[in-house]
């Protein structure tokens, strides 16, 4: 069984015209994941490798690229009339990333062979994508194993509580008290972050 | 954002509001609330991002997944499909012979077919006054039975006669595979037939035995009429024999 949460908060309406893409990553469906990777890979792979990359570094990229076109989804930057293939903004986002990576010390004697790098995609991506990633990803890592065990099921997987404890073996109440106490340590850990910045915003 | 606790019923309605569980009406009254009290405000925006980063989380590590599989896509030099039979041939000899070196006694087997740990007891939220033991009772369940057996162990050394403490260090030592420090724990529950625990200890003790190879001792035990057990000790007490 699932809930039916939504991260943004879109309408019916919203939902029932998005392409199948956006509704698989919007509720974090492994199969339009493997689906993207399958359709879209090969052309970030194609021009890494023709640019001083690996195989591995094409993966990056592309996982990056994914990374941020999920949370455009997540942050309701794709609603009806959004471009029905995400190719062309995954190609683009890996590309920039990569030319990003070619440009950077390590890489300076590398020559792009095809650098028609367009500010489309960057005007597509939040300027702060890269910053909000990164420090989404240093909150995730405060969670121990126990609490990810129980919070990766429940907000990322969508399965209810009710599933969770039976998978688990345990009581509905137990699994539901656990939620609460690790989210909870995350909230203070927030604070923590928020009184060390002292700016008022985590 | 307050940094003061948070009450789970609060908790609960913020999570509601952000996974678009509330009902229409509900929603109306909560942006209401939300309008006059920037606190709340606050405190929906922290939860947003801390849910978006566990899905982050989540989605990388399907990634990673999905990577993982396209890396081990289909095999294209069928040329090597000649020496798999070989291979599968080779596997199996080795494994074989493996197992014959390796198989566990009659006593491990028995113990590991009959053996499941127990599954605790519920934590609900109303347990506030021994926070300790439920914290430990939370990792229990979850399977790190070696945190749960370390902070229940600092408790037994200001309770030593608990016996639910003794059961469940017991518990976690037989699930991690420690029959010798479960034996004397679960030695003295049995010896207190008054104890809630008394009848669960008597089949964990028999187990335990088994585990460290005391089937002697495990075959003197007369819970053969345990009400909830009892089938499966004639079926091990027959199997020793």
């Amino acid at each position: 069984m699932v809930h039916t949460p939504s991260q943004v908060q879109a309408t019916a309406t919203d939902i029932a015209s998005q392409p199948d893409w956006v509704s698989g990553l919007r509720r974090n469906d492994p199969a339009t994941v493997r689906a993207l990777y399958a359709k879209h890979f090969a052309a970030v792979r194609q021009y890494v490798l023709q640019n001083s990359g690996t195989g591995n570094d094409a993966q990056d990229m592309f996982q990056e690229a994914l990374i941020v076109l999920w949370m455009n989804v997540k942050e309701g930057r794709f609603k009806s009339g959004a471009e029905s293939d995400p190719g062309g903004f995954l190609f683009r986002v890996a590309k920039n990333k990569w030319l990003d990576v070619l440009r950077s010390a390590a890489h300076k004697q590398m020559k792009v062979v095809h650098d028609e790098r367009t500010t489309d995609a960057q005007a597509e991506v939040a300027d702060d994508i890269d910053d909000r990633i990164v420090r989404l990803r240093g909150v995730y890592d405060k969670l121990d194993d126990k609490c990810r065990v129980v919070l990766d099921q429940f907000y990322f997987e969508r399965k209810d509580l009710a599933t969770i404890a039976a998978d688990m073996g345990v009581e509905e109440e137990s699994i539901r008290t656990i939620k609460y106490r690790c989210m909870m340590k995350l909230r203070a850990f927030r604070h923590t972050i928020a009184g060390e910045d002292n700016t008022g915003e985590v | 954002m307050s940094q003061n606790p948070m009450d789970r019923n609060r908790f609960e309605e913020i999570e509601a509001y952000v996974l678009g569980g509330m009902s229409a009406g509900e929603r109306v009254a909560f942006e209401q609330e939300m309008e006059r009290d920037a606190l709340l405000r606050a405190e929906v925006e922290l939860q947003r991002e801390n849910i978006l980063a566990i899905e982050l989380g989540g989605m990388e590590r399907t990634l990673g997944s999905v990577r993982t599989e396209q890396a081990n896509g289909p095999v294209k030099n069928a040329g090597w499909s000649h020496y798999l039979k070989y291979a599968a041939f080779a596997a199996i000899v080795i494994s074989g012979a493996f197992w014959m070196l390796t198989r566990p006694s009659t006593n491990e087997r028995l113990f590991a077919e009959h053996f499941t740990a127990d599954p605790g007891l519920p934590v609900p939220m109303s347990a506030t006054d021994k926070p300790a033991f439920h914290d430990a009772m939370v990792a229990y369940k979850l399977g790190d039975y070696a945190e749960a057996r370390g902070k229940w162990s600092v408790l037994l050394q200001a309770e030593p006669t608990n016996d639910t403490l003794r059961y469940y260090i017991a518990s976690a030592a037989l699930a991690m595979d420690d029959g010798a420090t479960a034996i004397p724990l679960l030695e003295g529950v049995v010896a207190e037939p008054s104890s809630t625990f008394h009848h669960r200890s008597q089949w964990y003790l028999f187990l335990a035995y088994l585990k460290v190879g005391d089937a002697a001792k495990a075959k003197a035990m007369p819970i053969e009429d345990d009400p909830m057990h009892g089938e499966q000790v004639r079926a091990i007490k027959a199997d020793l024999k």
